[in-house]
C-alpha cells in the first residue's frame, strides 16, 4: 500500500491508456531486465569463483532515467553518452544482455571486445558513444557529439549522463558554457542519487539546489523526478524539442537514489535503514507497475510473467557469456591504432 | 618553388584539406576573428566563415573534449593550442579520451583529430610556458605524435595528420614559426612514421626533430661537415611515435656512433627514451657511447642568458659530435 501512496501523491499525467498498453509494458519490461541485469550481475561479481574484475557500478533504482531517455531517443541521429554507471542506459538502448555480460567476463564477445570492461560499454551500432571512467571526463565529448549534429543539421540530440559527483569537475562548467555559447542541441542531466561515493551533496556542492549550478550558463535548468518515468519523460520533453529546433542546450536534475553501493566494495555505512526503507517506497520499478495496474494496463499475472521472461532472459546472456570465448592473446595489440604506420595518404 | 613561411606552410595544409573535405573545421583560442595568435590561421575565417573556423573562450579541456567527441562522431578537427603547455591543463581529454576510445571501444570508434601548436621553448616565456611535451605524449599507445622541423615537412606532415584516422599530436614551435622553405603548390603529402634521412654520412649519425632540429642540429651539422671534415649522417625524425627505428638502427650500424638532439629534458625525456630503444640493438656497433643533447634539468627560466644556457645550442652539439667522433 505504501508504493501506491506514493503513487497517488504525484501530479496525474495520463489517466486513461493512449495505447493496448504494449509501449508501457515494454518500459516496465526494460526496467525489470536492468534491475535483473544488475542484480545478477551483484551476484555473479560476489560469489565465490568470480568471474567479474575490476570495479562495478550498479544502476538499480535509477532505471527509469535510461528508459525514459531511450524511449525518446532517436536511433537514426541521437547520441547518449555516459559516466561509468553505464550497463543500465546500453542495455536501455538495445545491446543485448549477453555482449553486456560477456564484456563482464572479459569476453572476446563483449560489447567492448573485453577491453573496456563494467566502465566502458560502448555501441555505435546504437549510437551508445560509451561510458567513460574518468569522472567528468567525458562532459565534454558530449559537446563535441552535439556540435557533430549542429554541423551537419541532422536535428540530433545528444544525452550526456553524469552523477552529482561530477558537476564538481572543472570541466562540466567549461562544458556548459561553450554548449550554450554553440547552441548545441546537448540535454546534460544530472543523475542525482544523492551520494558521490560516500559524499554526500550536502558535503560536496556549496549550492545545495543541484538545478541553480546551471545557472550562469544562459540555458535552463531544472529538477525533474527520476524515479517516475511519467514524470521523467514529461518533464525531459520540452529540452527535447528545445535542443532539436536549434534552441540549445538544458541542464537536468533527475532526482533518484541507487539501491547498490557506489561500487562493488562499498558498505553503504553512510546509509540508515529508515532512509533506505523510504528510498524503496519510490523504487521506479514498483511506481510504474502501480501506475499501470491504476489504469488497467498491468495485471498480477502479466507482471509475474515479464519478471520470469527477464529472468530467463538474462540468465541465458550469463549462461552465453560464460561458454563464450576469451579473447586472444594477440587480439590485444588491435585497436590501439586505426592506421597502420608508416601511413601514406 | 616558392619560399613560404613555416607557419604559411601550416595554413595551406589546412587549407587545402578544408577544401578537400567538408569535415575538417578548425577550432582553438582565438583562430578566427583574432587571426591567429600566432597568424597561422590568417585569413582563414574569411574564407571558410564562422561555421568552420571556430573561436572559443580559454577553456582548453572543454574545446580539446569537444574535438574529441565531433571526431567520435566522424568530423575531423583541427584543435589549436596557443601553446601546448596549456594542455596540462587538459591532459585528461587527450590521454584518457583520445587516445583510448579505439581501443577500449574494441576498435568500434575512430578518433580522427589533429591537435596542434607550439611546443617547448620560445623566448622569455619561464617556467610555465616552456614546456617540452613530446614525452609525455610520446610515450601513450593510441598517439601519433609528429614533429616537423622545415616548412616543406609541416605542410606534407599536416595534411597526412588530418587525412590520418587516429589522434595526432602535432607540435610546432613558435621560434620557428617565421622560418623559410621551399614548398611546392602543388598536392603533396608525406609519411608519418618514416624518419628522413637529410644528409647521408659515414662517420656518425646525428638524430634531432622539429625546432631542435632547425636551431640546433642542423647549423652545428654544417659546421661540423664544412669546418672538421666529419662525415654526418644526418636524420630528422618527423614522427616521434611510431619511432621509426628501423632507419635509425640502419644508420647507427653503418657509422657506429650516434647523438640525439632534443630540448627536452634528459631523465625520462625524449633523447633517452630513443637512446633507450637503439642501445640493445646497436650495443656491439658502437664505438662510442650514444650521446644525448638535452636541456638543463631544472625549470626553464626567464632570465635571457640563463635560458639560452639551459637549452642544447650549436656549440653543444659539436661538443657531443667531436666527444663520440674522438677528435
Amino acid at each position: 500500500m505504501a508504493v501506491a501512496d506514493e503513487v497517488a501523491k504525484r501530479p496525474s499525467i495520463r489517466k486513461t491508456p493512449r495505447s493496448d498498453g504494449s509501449v508501457e509494458l515494454g518500459y516496465l519490461r526494460m526496467m525489470m531486465l536492468i534491475r535483473r541485469f544488475e542484480e545478477r550481475t551483484y551476484r555473479e561479481y560476489t560469489k565465490p569463483g568470480q568471474k567479474i574484475g575490476g570495479f562495478c557500478h550498479l544502476y538499480s533504482g535509477q532505471e527509469a532515467i535510461a528508459v525514459g531517455i531511450a524511449a525518446r531517443f532517436d536511433k537514426k541521429r541521437d547520441y547518449l553518452i555516459n559516466g561509468y554507471r553505464c550497463h543500465g542506459h546500453s542495455l536501455a538502448l538495445g545491446m543485448s544482455p549477453r555482449a553486456a555480460m560477456a564484456e563482464l567476463f572479459g569476453k572476446a564477445t563483449g560489447c567492448s571486445k573485453g577491453k573496456g570492461g563494467s566502465m566502458h560499454f560502448f555501441s555505435a551500432e546504437n549510437r551508445n558513444m560509451g561510458g567513460h571512467g574518468i569522472v567528468g571526463g567525458h562532459i565534454p565529448l558530449a559537446l563535441g557529439l552535439a556540435f557533430s549534429q549542429t554541423y551537419r543539421e541532422t536535428g540530433g540530440v545528444t544525452y550526456c549522463l553524469f552523477g552529482d559527483g561530477a558537476i564538481n569537475q572543472g570541466t562540466f562548467s567549461e562544458t556548459l558554457n561553450l554548449a550554450s555559447l554553440y547552441k548545441a542541441p546537448c540535454l546534460f542531466i544530472v543523475e542525482n542519487n544523492g551520494v558521490a561515493m560516500g559524499t554526500q551533496v550536502e558535503r560536496s556542492s556549496a549550492e545545495k539546489d543541484l538545478a541553480l549550478r546551471g545557472s550562469g550558463f544562459n540555458m535552463p535548468h531544472f529538477h525533474v523526478d527520476g524515479n517516475d518515468l511519467d514524470q521523467f519523460m514529461e518533464g525531459i520533453a520540452d529540452a527535447i524539442k528545445r535542443a532539436r529546433t536549434g534552441g540549445g542546450p538544458s541542464f537536468i536534475v533527475a532526482n533518484t537514489y541507487r539501491f547498490r553501493g557506489h561500487s562493488m566494495s562499498d558498505a553503504m555505512k553512510y546509509r540508515t535503514r529508515e532512509e533506505m526503507e523510504q528510498a524503496k517506497l519510490r523504487d521506479p520499478i514498483s511506481l510504474y507497475e502501480v501506475s499501470l495496474r491504476d489504469i488497467g494496463l498491468l495485471t498480477d499475472q502479466q507482471a509475474e510473467a515479464l519478471e520470469e521472461e527477464v529472468s530467463a532472459e538474462v540468465e541465458q546472456a550469463i549462461q552465453q557469456a560464460d561458454a563464450d570465448p576469451q579473447p586472444t592473446m594477440e587480439s590485444r595489440f588491435e585497436d590501439a591504432l586505426a592506421e597502420t604506420y608508416p601511413l601514406e595518404k | 618553388m616558392p619560399e613560404i613561411q613555416f607557419r604559411q606552410a601550416l595554413r595551406a595544409a589546412m587549407t587545402e584539406e578544408m577544401e578537400r573535405d567538408d569535415s575538417v573545421f578548425l577550432m582553438g583560442e582565438e583562430v578566427a576573428q583574432y587571426n591567429g595568435a600566432y597568424k597561422v590561421s590568417e585569413g582563414m575565417l574569411k574564407r571558410f566563415g564562422p561555421r568552420r573556423v571556430i573561436d572559443t573562450p580559454i577553456s582548453e579541456a572543454g574545446f580539446s573534449g569537444l574535438g574529441v567527441g565531433a571526431a567520435m562522431a566522424g568530423l575531423r578537427p583541427i584543435i589549436e593550442f596557443m601553446s601546448w603547455s596549456f594542455t596540462l591543463v587538459c591532459l585528461d581529454q587527450l590521454v584518457n579520451n583520445a587516445a583510448n576510445i579505439h581501443y577500449m571501444s574494441g576498435g568500434q570508434i575512430k578518433c580522427p583529430i589533429v591537435f596542434r601548436g607550439g611546443n617547448g621553448i620560445a623566448h622569455q616565456l619561464a617556467a610555465t610556458h616552456s614546456h617540452r611535451v613530446e614525452s609525455i605524449y610520446a610515450r601513450i599507445p593510441g598517439l601519433v605524435v609528429v614533429c616537423p622541423s622545415t616548412p616543406y615537412d609541416a605542410k606534407g606532415l599536416l595534411k597526412t595528420s588530418i587525412r590520418s584516422d587516429d589522434p595526432v599530436i602535432f607540435l610546432e614551435s613558435e621560434i620557428i614559426l617565421s622560418d623559410r622553405g621551399e614548398v611546392p603548390d602543388e598536392e603533396f603529402t608525406l609519411p608519418i612514421g618514416k624518419a628522413h634521412v637529410e644528409r647521408p654520412g659515414a662517420e656518425v649519425t646525428v638524430i634531432s626533430y622539429g625546432k631542435s632540429m632547425a636551431r640546433f642540429t642542423r647549423p652545428a651539422v654544417a659546421r661540423l661537415v664544412e669546418e672538421d671534415g666529419i662525415d654526418v649522417e644526418l636524420i630528422d625524425l618527423r614522427t616521434l611515435r611510431p619511432l621509426d627505428t628501423l632507419t635509425l638502427i640502419e644508420s647507427i650500424r653503418k657509422t657506429n656512433r650516434c647523438v640525439i638532439v632534443s630540448e627536452d629534458y634528459g631523465y625520462c625525456g625524449m633523447g633517452d627514451a630513443i637512446q633507450a630503444r637503439l642501445h640493445k640493438e646497436v650495443f656491439d656497433d658502437l664505438d662510442a657511447p650514444i650521446e644525448v643533447v638535452h636541456s638543463d634539468e631544472i625549470p626553464i627560466p626567464f632570465n635571457h642568458h640563463l635560458e639560452e644556457a639551459t637549452m642544447p645550442s650549436v656549440e653543444r652539439v659539436i661538443q657531443a659530435v667531436k666527444e663520440v667522433t674522438y677528435r
